[in-house]
């Protein structure tokens, strides 16, 4: 997956995962998973992903399935950034 | 128990016409040479900033700058609802704190401020008749519109986490505010006046005429200003002020859940005003 590796690095600098974000697979959950995805996160990552790969993000992209997984969120990158 | 290394800061209430605002002072140590208000960052990122703010607060006081913490109306331990709170009253309260703090030191002041709270200093300097002596800008937010959004996103995110969605994204939350209803989002009563006046704010609108110090911390020391602060920068420059952009690699403490420092940015803000002979 193009994004992946690019996605892990951006969630574990704007959650401050530190070393336990190296870990992270495309198959580890998200939302729901990890505490440190409050809502203030959601946010900001969003405006991390908006300004690093210069993509805009709806309202409705604000949804489980975007945030799900790591993968499902390297996916969204993949198909906004095309 | 050991004695702290630092002077502790007086804490007091400013009276003003709108009601008491709480203050910390932070007394410079040896000749005062120089004054800063700090105005802090909106909602939630108030509380996550707060330890950041003391730090820098006492690097400065501990090389001559006196520094005041000011809790705007409705905020932290100042009098007042936060719905009750507007950009006009958040901008009176920076105005009485700078007049105190000038009466206080015998100096112009200038303002510190972070992410909203960079946007209101910018807006005083702005408007005052008197300019500040100069801005420390940490993160600033540069158009209250966008800034705006990303709080009523917050909402999203809430209901996302909360496991279903009412708002109807924030365009229905735009026009809820719009109709004169006010908005509860993460806890805090986001009034349509206070929204009105963040939604309208912009910094590109006109250079404040003073000396500017733009902190941005970035996630690796590589990483250059993100474009949309550059481009504000320029605009500042072209329009004749005195821009220093300074890049500190550190967390977004302001958005962190746990309390984290950002030691860069304070080095970072503790030399830029070092060198400056008058701060």
């Amino acid at each position: 997956m193009k994004y992946l590796e690019e996605v892990k690095t951006l969630l574990t600098d704007v959650l401050n995962l530190g070393p336990a974000g190296a870990s992270l697979t495309a198959d580890s959950p998200l939302l729901g998973s990890l505490p440190e995805l409050d809502s203030m996160a959601v946010v900001t990552l969003i405006g991390a992903l908006d300004e690093q790969f210069g993509i805009a993000i709806d309202d409705d992209d604000i949804s489980a399935s975007t945030f799900a997984t790591l993968g499902s969120l390297a996916a969204f990158v993949e198909e906004r950034a095309a | 128990m050991s004695a702290p290394g630092h002077a502790p800061a007086d804490a007091f209430f400013l009276d003003t016409a709108d009601g008491q605002r709480f203050c910390l002072y932070h007394a410079a140590v040896g000749d005062c040479r120089g004054a800063l208000v700090y105005v802090h960052p909106f909602a939630e990122e108030m509380n996550r900033s707060r330890r950041m703010a003391a730090l820098q607060a006492r690097a400065l006081a501990a090389q001559g700058i006196a520094v005041l913490l000011l809790d705007l109306h409705g905020c932290g331990d100042s009098a007042g609802d936060f719905g009750d709170a507007s950009w006009d009253s958040w901008l009176r309260d920076i105005a009485q704190a700078r007049a105190w703090l000038e009466q206080r030191t015998g100096r112009t002041a200038g303002l510190w401020g972070l992410r909203l709270g960079a946007l209101l200093a910018v807006c005083h300097a702005q408007r005052a008749p008197v300019p500040p002596a100069r801005l420390l800008l940490w993160q600033p937010v540069t158009i209250g519109s966008g800034y705006l959004n990303q709080f009523l996103r917050l909402r999203l995110a809430g209901e996302l986490l909360a496991g279903g969605s009412d708002s109807g994204g924030t365009d229905a939350l735009r026009e809820a505010l719009k109709a004169g209803e006010a908005l509860e989002i993460a806890g805090y009563a986001l009034s349509p006046a206070l929204a009105g006046g963040i939604d309208g704010a912009d910094a590109r609108a006109l250079a404040p005429r003073c000396p500017i110090d733009w902190c941005e911390v970035v996630a690796a020391p590589e990483r250059p200003l993100p474009p949309a602060a550059a481009r504000v920068v320029d605009t500042w420059r072209l329009q004749g002020s005195r821009v220093n952009v300074h890049l500190a690699a550190g967390p977004q403490f302001w958005a962190a859940p746990e309390t984290i420092d950002c030691p860069n940015l304070i080095a970072a803000s503790s030399a830029a005003l070092m060198n400056h002979a008058d701060a």
